[in-house]
């Protein structure tokens, strides 16, 4: 149950870790894990049921989040320790951390997905795209939990004493590194390797990273932050790319293009820790400056890094050397005409002109730009949740 | 974008409204039946197609010669890539109460030609057959009002307890535990919730446009469309010219381009003179150029006619293109030759359906052996035709007509449903032959052209797709002569 004293001013400190923010790491994990299986099953096996290992994996998280906040809310709401109430938040008359409230909610927001999903198959046929809008509701309602569990470990965070707060600060980085896991499927089809040489790569990017990465940077407070966090979404993206073709998989859907024998990892992962230390970089050094001034400079810096990084291992990935288990290029899903196979070895040009790719690029660091502000209000904001 | 997860139950009620419209793809009949042999054992197989591509197809299967013990179905394209590798095979379940009768489920996802692979085990040992299925989405589906009802409430709730957490957050989330809320951080925790709710409402409208346009775009994309057909009428030439829809456009790799011929034309042509169905005529344009197909017509009785032109693509892919056109009466006109052909019916609305038996020629009669007193839509039914001499003894002078011991044309008579079957069923020949293999392990397309049993009878595997008033035209061959006899028939539900 959850830990904490009554300080003098009724403020309870956190010496250890609730069970709650370990609940919250676990919803997380369970999710993000059953969301990359879920893809790789539709890549590899393709035949959906609510009852594949990855749907109750996605669901469990669900479960896990919605079980655990509602213990908590109504704990907190019915139960005798005043010290939690005080540390809680007042919605509709219950109490609870406002992570617990946001979690909940999420949590609420898949359970809509499911029927609204469920009717949009039978109006528009089984699954065959990521961004249906159902799925958008379910990817939402996983990425709203999350945002949950930051929340509940940050408060928790911000009242624990030096020791603890280390410890937090460790589930905290690795609770954002699954956010960041999530937000990575969510833009993996226009984060594709053979879309490094368009601005539309740069486009989702500079949109989708920075907020999370900044504000997870600035609520931890530690230096290099959102570097560990994206070193640690690269090595387990890596160990996924090199472990999932080991587990043995036959496609039963047909018809049945390319043969499958295991399962079918996603891609190479991002140098997102390139950009990641360009942001802790250049925020650390222009600490105490105007936010909007941080935000032009550590925003247009991530653009640029992550320009310069992927704009060539792109041209390595598309390249033959690239095909090998190591890099995992060589790798087709079920439903993937061999003679469609080359254009794995082409650069998709997503802007048909010159202009189109430059006015992309600049719409990629104006919004780098605003997203890396967001990400500073909002990580500013984070440190000051005490509830 | 947390927040735009509320469009979807807005939206998905207002795509419900767009989305319903139905299609005339295949002309309203889309369900497959087909009758074959594979191997030793005669099948009986209904394919019903999903209205949604992707989807899940019901497949039956009645046995009506040998003793079968397990079938498994598969689906593979009919050429091309996919048509040489499969998923593992279903099993499909036996009946308990009928041994002989086996369903089970086929998940059709793309569109495009297919065929059923299935392999059937048996007393007689195992044998294999393809049965070829055009999959194509019909339509989008209207949501049912409980599921509305219930996402309406859920976004509700989720709009409502949105602006709550925001309220909560802004006015207590950062005070010290046990520390009272000063009013500041209500007033300002009344203007955030305000804010957002401005928000919220701002978001459902662009997410409510942008799902709309996805919701459009997947039924412009999806939904099958035939191409269109222009029609022309210069003296007595008739000319079609075939467009293309944006359908077929999206799927130019999955051989939709040539069309290959059916039992022996590239164009089968229908024409109907409407409203009455008193003239009917099966004619075979000639390609004249690419895309245009030409044939003299003969005098007919003026008015407007139904068309409907079938053809089959390289890949088995069927198409019913439909048009009308004003014909004047002329009695100069080509004479028919080859295998064209047209019969005179009685107008349809002075005619009691269900009529048994009409004149074959001037030397016997074709006789409609109902098996059942009421036909029924969805059931599949072996429609059995006899014919018979002037003496009501079974004709022997019965030859193939284009290859077929019979042509069935089944036309609803708002024309909501045509259908062009032949013995085998409803499936083109054309897409039989491609799944034929050197060693006939592709079943037996030629189960129409060499009819077994009495010669003089002929049967349709045929589901009627929906209740309402139909006309059958039956056309035979006899002694060099094609002869069309025409059917009446109330369907109910």
């Amino acid at each position: 149950m959850a830990n904490g004293i009554a300080l003098e001013s009724g403020s309870p400190a956190t010496h250890s870790i609730p069970w709650y923010v370990w609940a919250s790491a676990l919803a997380v994990t369970a999710t993000s894990v059953g969301l990359y299986w879920d893809i790789s099953w539709h890549m590899s096996i393709g035949r959906d049921t609510f009852w594949t290992p990855a749907h109750l994996g996605i669901h469990f998280g669900a479960v896990v989040a919605v079980i655990s906040s509602l213990f908590l809310i109504l704990s907190t709401t019915f139960g005798k320790k005043r010290e939690l109430r005080g540390a809680s938040v007042k919605l509709w008359g219950f109490y609870g951390p406002l992570g617990a409230f946001v979690s909940l909610w999420g949590g609420l927001a898949m359970l809509t997905s499911a029927p609204f999903d469920d009717w949009w198959h039978n109006a528009f046929g089984l699954d065959v795209q990521i961004m249906s809008p159902p799925h958008v509701v379910l990817i939402l309602g996983i990425f709203t939990l999350g945002l949950g569990g930051l929340f509940l470990i940050v408060s928790e965070m911000n009242r624990a004493d030096a020791d603890t707060r280390a410890k937090l600060n460790r589930v905290f980085l690795y609770a954002g590194c699954m956010l960041t896991i999530l937000l990575s499927m969510l833009i993996y089809e226009y984060t594709d390797y053979t879309l490094t040489h368009s601005a539309i790569f740069y486009r989702v990017l500079a949109l989708a990273m920075p907020p999370v990465l900044v504000g997870i940077a600035r609520a931890s407070g530690y230096r290099w932050a959102a570097t560990k966090v994206a070193a640690i979404y690269f090595v387990l993206w890596l160990l996924a790319l090199w472990v999932v073709p080991l587990v043995p998989a036959q496609a039963k859907l047909g018809p049945v293009y390319t043969p499958i024998s295991h399962l079918v990892p996603l891609e190479f992962p991002l140098f997102l820790f390139a950009g990641a230390a360009a942001l802790d970089f250049l925020l650390d050094r222009m600490t105490g400056r105007n936010k909007w001034l941080q935000a032009v400079v550590a925003g247009l810096g991530f653009v640029l890094v992550m320009m310069v990084v992927e704009w060539p291992t792109g041209s390595f990935l598309v390249s033959r050397l690239a095909e090998n288990r190591f890099f995992g290029t060589d790798y087709y899903p079920y439903m993937q005409r061999p003679s469609d196979y080359h254009y794995a070895h082409e650069f998709y040009a997503w802007e048909k002109t010159r202009a189109e790719f430059w006015l992309g690029m600049a719409f990629a660091f104006v919004a780098a730009i605003l997203t890396t502000r967001v990400g500073l209000a909002w990580g500013d904001w984070m440190r000051r949740v005490r509830r | 974008m947390r927040r735009a997860s509320f469009c979807g139950t807005i939206v998905c009620l207002l795509v419900c409204l767009l989305c319903g419209a139905r299609t005339s793809g295949h002309v309203g009949s889309p369900d497959v039946y087909y009758e074959g042999l594979a191997g030793p054992y005669r099948l009986f197989v209904t394919v019903r197609m999903p209205q949604m591509i992707p989807g899940i197809a019901q497949v039956e299967v009645q046995v009506l010669d040998g003793r079968v013990s397990d079938i498994r179905i598969v689906p593979m394209r009919v050429i091309g890539e996919g048509s040489e590798t499969a998923p593992p095979a279903d099993r499909m379940e036996q009946s308990t109460s009928d041994p002989q009768f086996f369903s089970g489920k086929l998940w059709l996802m793309e569109s495009g030609s297919f065929q059923v692979r299935m392999t059937i085990d048996g007393a007689q040992g195992k044998a294999e057959m393809g049965v070829p299925v055009a999959a194509f989405a019909q339509r989008t589906l209207r949501m049912q009002k409980t599921t509305g009802t219930v996402l309406a409430a859920l976004m509700i709730f989720l709009v409502l307890s949105l602006i709550a957490i925001f309220g909560a957050a802004t006015r207590e989330s950062q005070l010290e535990p046990g520390q009272a809320v000063p009013p500041a951080k209500r007033q300002r925790a009344r203007v955030a919730m305000a804010i957002v709710a401005v928000a919220i409402i701002g978001i459902l409208f662009l997410g409510n446009m942008w799902w709309t346009s996805v919701a459009n775009a997947n039924v412009r994309d999806m939904v099958y469309r035939a191409p269109p057909v222009q029609v022309s009428l210069s003296g007595n030439q008739l000319t079609l010219r075939l467009g293309s829809s944006y359908w077929h456009e999206l799927r130019k790799s999955e051989q939709l381009n040539r069309i290959i011929p059916d039992h022996g034309h590239l164009m089968h042509l229908f024409l109907v003179r409407m409203p009455e169905m008193d003239d009917f005529y099966h004619l075979h344009p000639e390609e004249s150029a690419a895309g245009t197909f030409t044939e003299g017509l003969p005098g007919v009785a003026g008015g407007s006619y139904a068309v409907f032109a079938d053809i089959v693509r390289e890949s088995g892919f069927p198409d019913t293109m439909t048009a009308k056109i004003d014909l004047p009466a002329g009695d100069k006109g080509r004479p028919l030759t080859g295998d064209d052909s047209s019969t005179v019916a009685p107008k349809i609305s002075t005619v009691q359906t269900s009529a048994t038996t009409v004149p074959s020629g001037a030397d016997g009669h074709i006789e409609w052996i109902l098996e059942a007193k009421t036909l029924q839509a969805h059931k599949p039914t072996l429609l059995r035709f006899r014919v018979t001499d002037k003496n009501g003894a079974p004709a022997t002078d019965l030859e193939p007509y284009m290859g077929m011991a019979g042509h069935l044309v089944i036309l609803r008579r708002d024309l909501s449903v045509f259908a062009h079957a032949h013995p085998a069923g409803s499936v083109p020949m054309a897409a039989l032959m491609l799944l034929q293999k050197p060693d006939g392990s592709g079943g037996d397309a030629m189960a129409g052209m060499h009819h077994e049993g009495t010669p003089a009878e002929v049967t349709f595997p045929y589901g009627f797709p929906q209740a309402g008033e139909y006309r059958l035209f039956l056309q035979v061959k006899r002694a060099g002569q094609v002869e069309t006899a025409v059917f009446d028939a109330q369907v109910l539900p």
